[in-house]
């Protein structure tokens, strides 16, 4: 039976919710005190580090630990595992042993101090050649490459093509992206013997993660605590507690005191997974009036030791006949995780690039293409809305690249502008992007309120950085009537009721609903104790403005002080549940991009991007933008600058800190906008932060192929690979 | 399909830069020797402290004690040659100072970010032995839960902080170019706050805050001042 009393507050009447308003901890994070995993400091504290063997395949000759243990501060030198004589892919399996010393330097003294003897193989499974020669071991049981997935029907796309007005064949691909977590993985397990453990985790799972830790402690899920008040990015790498996890409890447990290990930058981009790379090999075909008529794609997922993620092309678009098969390339390195929409950015930059291609091989409005060939209705107002917002009316190229620069009028009021230089040409380009968010059961929220007035909201859920801390408060703050800061969030402890595991956009619809529940049960048995007193029966309320007042005889109020102080010695206590009605999934965005591009030097600036994004009810519209730019500039960063490099003789990752893996930083970005798409009216709240980051790589190119006509069909977009596209424009 | 029996269509390696010299001599077979490629790794490198000429007095080994002074208090401590500023904020003092982040260590990031007399610098790129004498700001010495820098202020109002992490290193950098330049334009101050990454993607509500606390300082008030865009 559904509930009627269940619901959001409607639109016009919310005071806090919808509207822009500071995260609850943002003055915490702005004067360092917010505490982070790292930053735990405990009595007797020791910290840890990995060795390892630093390629991808090796024979184990041999590993003396004795200097290590003589190294004065090391406390533990430990092989990982008794007989490990094989380092079969360049990841966790590389790790050989752990050290701990009573600083970080001493622990790195221990590192330095382990001597191992270790015999490269001759095949890295690396490269191409390598993975591919005839005699290369097996780095997955089915082969180093198979076929993983298949649909459609093969012959028919072939003959849709053939009747195809236009037909393009083209290969795109994207190389393997890091998170990059500022804070790396690793955790505190505050333990000294005895039966009971805290563990300060960096997890994107509070309340899942009890269970693994206490396995390696050799204690039950009841006997540990995760905590995460704090966390410095997870993007999806951070659900398990890896091997770091597990070598931290088993020191921690043998010397009966608390490690920290996080790890070094090195190991963060050795082990802790990555975005997997893709290459889509497609051929495709558009008729005349501008329908997408046939798809073939061959496409290979580069997961390392997993398995790669792709959605099944094609991708967002209608196609009339469509024909797909992925394949599943193995390489002796780091598995891939899930990050921010796996497998979605891969799926749309190729997809993406196709159409644009395809638009301009019949030479329609790109714009216009893709709105015939997108079925929902929220994209067709979207594009629309950051068409005009990116100056695609007043554009001259909007049937093909451009060939000199803009003059004034081309462009809307305030754009920004290109450097100075007839060799700088601009161009505009298009994405867009459907996410599933919504929410599912299992959390649980807490709400309290104590006779002096004072409200705490509780759920074990994390905050990634997305504000969900920041609502666990202010959902009940409205529901109540009260300002702010006047309900107390309390979150990431798994001793709090559960929260669930931020994958997927699903934070939002999963614990807001919750958290609504619980607001609305406090509130009813709040009225509750009202009744006697002011006279009016329990619905017959209104909280607003720190007071409550018969809603129709508003002279019968209190002050919520006075309400509160009717509750006497016992606080009030309520549990909500997830409330499946409150939620929904399923949303939309799409972006526009303006770019610049020297065709002298390749060089690409980005100068203007703006991203419409729905998803129902907003709880923070100021968080809500910060998400969205969250996305835009990790495509960006994706689209131009994000590189592996990889050593195939000897195994091994060249790009394993942050001056050779590049990212964006203050000078590459351009103006953006974020904006929320108020047209989708539903009363329901969901996640929308993964769609946000999906479109941004392919709208990029796609505007550097209209301001010059250099069609890059490889991430990322360099210099070199512009001008080499340039010379077939 | 061209080729569809073709697993990597021939002549590209997989998406990633590979790098590898598989025709002619390759370094690897150099340094391994011709016979068998064993590798030893042992980094047990005595401390790689340089070797000092006579004129520059004895070579610094052990602990040395210092004085000098974080956040407007006098502080002794010991450190050894190697221990950078970072590590002597965060590990080194009691109780420690951790807004100062260790994210790259190797200067690429600014998560660490101090100033140091007044001038911003990489506290992961700074011995400790170096600051005899010397004044350090940190973030902690910048404002107060209950009573915030200017910057601070900003970037809470601005929502410039998504998982915090790169924060206390952007709030320092922004007090540092608004301390240095009150007139910088909003170029300049992208200019100077290049030395800062964030993963997040707080960018544009950095930029945003900078813009607010720089017309706070000059004696504005946040609201005269917020230039905050679409505020419903
Ligand atoms: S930690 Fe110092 S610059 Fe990155
Ligand atoms: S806010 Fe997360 S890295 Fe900047």
């Amino acid at each position: 039976m559904v509930d009627p009393t269940i619901r959001w507050k409607s639109r016009k009447k919310l005071n806090l919710l919808n509207t822009e308003y500071p995260r609850v901890d943002a003055s915490a994070k702005v004067t360092g005190s917010a505490r982070f995993s790292h930053d735990m400091r405990l009595p007797g504290m020791v910290y840890g580090r990995l060795v390892m063997i630093p390629a991808s395949r090796a024979t184990i000759e041999s590993i003396d630990l004795s200097q290590a243990l003589a190294t004065p501060g090391v406390v533990l030198a430990e092989l990982a595992e008794e007989d490990k004589d094989q380092v079969r892919y360049l990841g966790d399996d590389a790790v050989v042993a752990i050290v701990c010393g009573t600083s970080p330097e001493t622990a790195q003294d221990g590192v330095r101090a382990v001597q191992i003897e270790w015999t490269p193989e001759d095949n890295m499974l690396i490269s191409e050649e390598q993975i591919s020669a005839p005699d290369a071991p097996k780095i997955n049981r089915r082969g180093n490459l198979r076929q993983s997935g298949e649909r459609g029907d093969a012959e028919k796309t072939v003959q849709a093509l053939g009747s195809a007005d236009v037909q393009v064949s083209a290969t795109y691909s994207v190389p393997v992206q890091h998170h990059l977590c500022l804070e790396t993985h690793g955790c505190v397990v505050d333990y000294n013997g005895g039966d009971e453990a805290t563990v300060y985790a960096s997890t994107q799972a509070v309340s899942g993660n009890p269970g693994s830790f206490a396995r390696h402690l050799g204690l039950k899920s009841s006997q540990v605590r995760v905590v995460c008040q704090h966390m410095g990015g997870g993007f999806g790498s951070k659900f398990g507690i890896g091997l770091e996890g597990a070598m931290a409890c088993r020191a921690a447990r043998q010397l009966k005191r608390p490690v920290h290990l996080m790890l070094d930058r090195k190991a963060e981009f050795l082990m802790t997974g990555n975005r997997s790379g893709s290459r889509q090999v497609m051929r495709a075909g558009a008729s005349k009036d501008g329908r997408i008529v046939a798809l073939e794609v061959e496409a290979f997922k580069f997961g390392g030791t997993s398995g790669g993620s792709l959605p099944t092309p094609p991708y967002m678009y209608q196609v009339e006949e469509a024909y797909a098969k992925i394949n599943t390339v193995h390489q002796a390195l780091d598995g891939n995780r899930a990050m921010r929409a796996p497998g979605h950015p891969q799926a749309s930059f190729a997809m993406e690039s196709m159409v644009d291609e395809l638009a301009y091989g019949i030479g329609m409005d790109p714009l216009e293409f893709r709105i015939k060939n997108l079925s929902d209705e929220a994209h067709h107002r979207q594009l629309r809305r950051v068409a005009k917002e990116i100056g695609w009316d007043v554009h001259p190229n909007r049937s093909g690249p451009g060939k000199k620069p803009l003059a004034s009028g081309q462009r809307p009021a305030g754009a920004p502008l290109p450097p100075a230089g007839d060799h700088w040409k601009e161009g505009i380009g298009f994405g867009v992007s459907r996410w599933g968010g919504g929410g599912h059961g299992g959390a649980r929220c807490e709400v309290r309120i104590d006779s002096d007035g004072s409200v705490t909201s509780s759920c074990a859920v994390q905050d990634l950085g997305t504000g969900s801390r920041t609502y666990v408060g202010t959902i009940v703050a409205e529901e109540l009537g009260l300002g702010l800061n006047a309900v107390k969030a309390r979150i990431g402890d798994s001793a709090l009721p559960p929260g669930v595991a931020s994958g997927g956009s699903v934070t939002t619809g999963s614990v807001a609903p919750a958290v609504q529940h619980a607001a609305l049960l406090a509130r009813e048995a709040l009225e509750k104790k009202l009744e006697p007193v002011l006279g009016a029966e329990p619905g017959a309320y209104t909280f607003d403005k720190g007071r409550v007042f018969v809603t129709d005889d508003p002279k019968k109020s209190l002050s919520w002080q006075e309400a509160c102080a009717l509750l006497g010695r016992d606080p009030l206590v309520v549990t909500g549940k997830h409330q499946g009605k409150l939620a929904d999934g399923g949303v939309h965005g799409s972006q526009a991009v303006r770019v610049a591009v020297n065709t002298r030097t390749g060089q690409i600036k980005v100068l203007d991007m703006v991203a419409v994004q729905s998803q129902g009810l907003t709880l923070n519209r100021l968080a809500t933008k910060s998400q969205i730019n969250g996305g835009m500039v990790g495509a960006l960063s994706y689209a131009l600058f994000e590189q592996r490099v990889l050593d195939a003789d000897f195994g091994n990752l060249l790009s394993a800190n942050m001056e050779d893996y590049k990212i964006a930083g203050a000078k590459d970005i351009p103006r953006m906008r974020a904006l929320i798409d108020d047209d989708d009216m539903r009363p329901t709240v969901s996640g929308m932060a993964e769609g946000t980051g999906v479109p941004g790589a392919g709208a990029i190119a796609n505007a550097v192929y209209n301001a010059c006509g250099a069609r890059v069909r490889h991430l990322p977009l360099t210099p070199d690979r512009v001008l080499e596209a340039l010379k077939d424009a | 399909m061209d080729n569809p029996s073709a697993p990597l269509p021939s002549g590209q390696s997989p998406p990633d830069r590979i790098s590898s010299e598989s025709s002619g001599p390759s370094r690897r077979a150099f340094l391994g020797g011709s016979s068998a490629a064993l590798a030893s790794t042992t980094l047990a490198s005595s401390a790689g402290v340089a070797r000092a000429r006579p004129q520059d007095g004895p070579r610094l080994t052990g602990l040395s004690k210092l004085t000098l002074t974080i956040n407007g208090e006098k502080r002794s401590v010991e450190v050894e040659p190697r221990t950078t500023l970072l590590s002597l904020l965060r590990h080194r003092i009691d109780p420690p100072l951790t807004g100062a982040k260790e994210v790259c260590d190797r200067g690429n990031c600014g998560a660490c970010s101090v100033m140091i007399d007044d001038q911003p610098a990489y506290a992961c790129m700074t011995l400790a032995v170096d600051l005899a004498g010397r004044e350090v700001r940190t973030v902690e010495g910048l404002g107060t839960l209950d009573d915030l820098h200017p910057v601070q202020a900003a970037f809470c109002e601005h929502d410039a902080s998504m998982c915090g992490f790169c924060t206390p290193g952007f709030v320092v950098s922004t007090v540092a170019c608004l301390e240095q330049e009150p007139e910088a334009d909003p170029s300049r101050i992208r200019e100077l706050l290049s030395g800062n990454l964030c993963r997040c993607g707080t960018y544009p509500h950095v930029f945003a805050a900078a813009e607010t606390a720089q017309g706070m300082m000059a004696g504005g008030t946040l609201d005269a001042a917020g230039s905050r865009e679409d505020k419903r």
